[in-house]
């Protein structure tokens, strides 16, 4: 269990690569197999070893590839230190520790000129100095991140008891949509006011719902950073509705819910109250074709018995979102489908999600 | 990860830590313990969980499982608490419920994490210019630490010194240099210092 001695060239315990768990119970498997490990402040480093490169003079391509992940204040290669025949060993410092964190998930067991490079950190190679910096950063981040929860949980408060109602009937619906794994936290979740996620407007809600639980593994480096990762993409996801300009405003809420991210504290009172004008305008308009179509709308609701042509769609039930602009864009969205997807008259259907797809007079690029 | 979660979509984040700790307390074998408490350690590194882990009291279970016979239960767990402990209501709950004697015996630890993570833990759990806890830097834990300042092992050598420097008084690093004369009351010396291994 002890290191070998702090001398270069030894083989510390924690550069040795653990072999991967298979004993996991099926509820808290990963997506990724991994070693059965604990990550502190202590072993995370800016210093990054990597073992494993082939000796086929690479060092410039390895240095750019993980140059990817954060400034590199510099590199060099451990000649002394024990490499398996025909390969190297390369140092490089990072700038800062989560880039070296990113570097080390990302880079770990990928293959590099035919080989497997394997990643882990160094922090023998700090110098004091390094050490206390690293230490103090870790506790600024923690009364950071804490701060802005406390602050957040106060203002949640208040928007909890407006939308609280609203919430449950919204996550029926919004449960039966084909929005992503959508997860739904029952009783224990809306009522518990630690849970930051209850008073997010459907469709964030349930984006987030996903970030926050598709980071269970065991090693919480990629857990923290999965939250970001998939809270970017359903933000990226939430673009894709047509109505662009509103749902601009939704990453800037699930932002809150990203743990690491909070740069800004907006309460969901000062998001509705916000409103570009151009969406009013848009709004108006859509409003008065609305008001046109309703009757066709009616019409054609009822007459879902009717022959189908094509597979059938899982039918999605009227949300109403406490919005104006989000029902009368629904409602144009259902509108069009139904005149693109057939001639006989179907029951409304489309995702939201599926909007960009399903528009027939202009291809719309997925972004 | 285009993958979608492996774990039952109905359960939230805090339906899953519950999980875990249900499972900690309920399974007989040593491998699936050390998985889960591996597992919530890593957690305990993120403060959007902390409420949660307050919520179901992980943070006692960390401070019990100190004192478990595998020693990687130890280590684990005094990761987590390392892991924790800067947050300050986290600290106070530790501090109140009796941690640090339990933490300061990790020191003592063969195992290499274990005894780091234990410095570290001090070191959050004190405030610099040793005011808080008199426990934490009382005559043994200086004279542990000066030893550690001294040791071979890079990591733990800069660590101790950092703990020295910031969070005793001069006059406290002197009264245990003079000590060290004397047999070593309180810690006994931690195995890391003189590794048997080739």
């Amino acid at each position: 269990m002890a290191s070998s001695g702090g001398q270069l060239g030894g083989v510390f315990d924690h550069h040795v690569q653990r072999a991967v768990c298979d004993t996991r119970a099926k509820y808290r498997e990963g997506r990724r197999p991994r070693a059965v490990r604990v990550y502190t402040i202590n072993l995370e480093s800016r210093y990054l070893l990597i073992q494993g490169v082939p000796a086929v003079g690479a060092m410039k391509e390895l240095v750019e590839r993980f140059a990817l992940y954060g400034a590199i204040e510099q590199y060099n290669a451990l000649d002394e230190y024990p490499a398996e025949d025909f390969t190297e060993v390369y140092l490089i410092k990072f700038m800062n520790l989560q880039s070296a964190r990113t570097a080390k998930r990302k880079m770990d067991e990928q293959s590099f000129f035919g080989g497997l490079l394997h990643v882990c950190y160094a922090p023998e190679f700090e110098t004091v100095e390094e050490t206390r910096k690293k230490l103090q950063e870790r506790k600024a981040y923690i009364a950071r991140t804490t701060k802005n929860k406390d602050h957040y949980m106060t203002k949640k408060k208040l928007v909890t008891e407006l939308k609280d109602t609203k919430d449950f009937r919204q996550d029926f619906h919004s449960g039966t949509s084909g929005f992503r794994a959508a997860t739904r936290n029952t009783s224990s979740g809306n009522s518990d006011p630690c849970l930051p996620y209850s008073c997010e407007l459907p469709l964030c809600y349930f984006s987030s719902k996903c970030a926050c639980s598709s980071g269970e593994h065991t090693d919480r480096a990629s857990n923290f950073s999965q939250d970001s990762r998939n809270h970017a993409e359903t933000a990226e996801h939430c673009m894709h509705d047509d109505s662009s300009q509103k749902i601009q405003m939704k990453p800037l809420k699930n932002s809150l819910v990203c743990p690491g991210a909070q740069k800004t504290i907006t309460s969901s009172e000062a998001v509705d109250r916000f409103m570009p004008r151009t969406t009013q305008l848009q709004e108006r308009k859509r409003r008065r074709e609305d008001d046109r179509k309703t009757g066709t709308f009616l019409e054609t609701s009822t007459s879902s018995n009717e022959v189908m042509i094509g597979p059938l769609l899982p039918d999605i039930p009227k949300v109403d979102m406490h919005d104006d602009s989000l029902n009368t864009t629904a409602n144009l969205i259902r509108n069009k489908l139904r005149e693109v997807i057939s001639p006989v008259p179907k029951p409304p259907e489309g995702k939201l999600e599926d909007v960009s797809t399903s528009r027939p007079l202009k291809q719309r690029r997925r972004i | 990860m285009a993958q979608k979660p492996k774990v039952d979509p109905h359960v939230g984040r805090l339906g899953y830590l519950q999980a875990l700790v249900t499972e900690f307390q309920e399974t007989e074998s040593q491998d699936a313990k050390e998985q889960v408490l591996a597992n919530l350690a890593n957690f305990a590194y993120d403060p959007s969980n902390y409420p949660y882990l307050r919520q179901l009291q992980v943070l006692d279970l960390f401070l019990d499982s100190l004192s478990e016979e595998n020693e990687t239960l130890v280590e684990f767990a005094i990761g987590g608490l390392c892991n924790l402990c800067p947050d300050r209501a986290n600290k106070e709950h530790i501090l109140q419920t009796g941690g640090i004697p339990l933490i300061i015996n990790c020191l003592s630890s063969p195992n290499e994490e274990t005894v780091l993570s234990a410095v570290t833990t001090i070191m959050y759990l004190s405030s610099p210019g040793s005011g808080s806890h008199p426990e934490l830097t009382a005559m043994p834990v200086v004279q542990c630490m000066l030893r550690f300042s001294l040791s071979a092992n890079t990591r733990l050598r800069n660590l101790a010194q950092i703990f020295l420097e910031d969070f005793c008084s001069p006059s406290q690093v002197a009264e245990a240099r003079t000590w060290r004369a004397h047999s070593a009351l309180g810690i006994p010396l931690p195995r890391t210092e003189a590794p048997q291994q080739p």
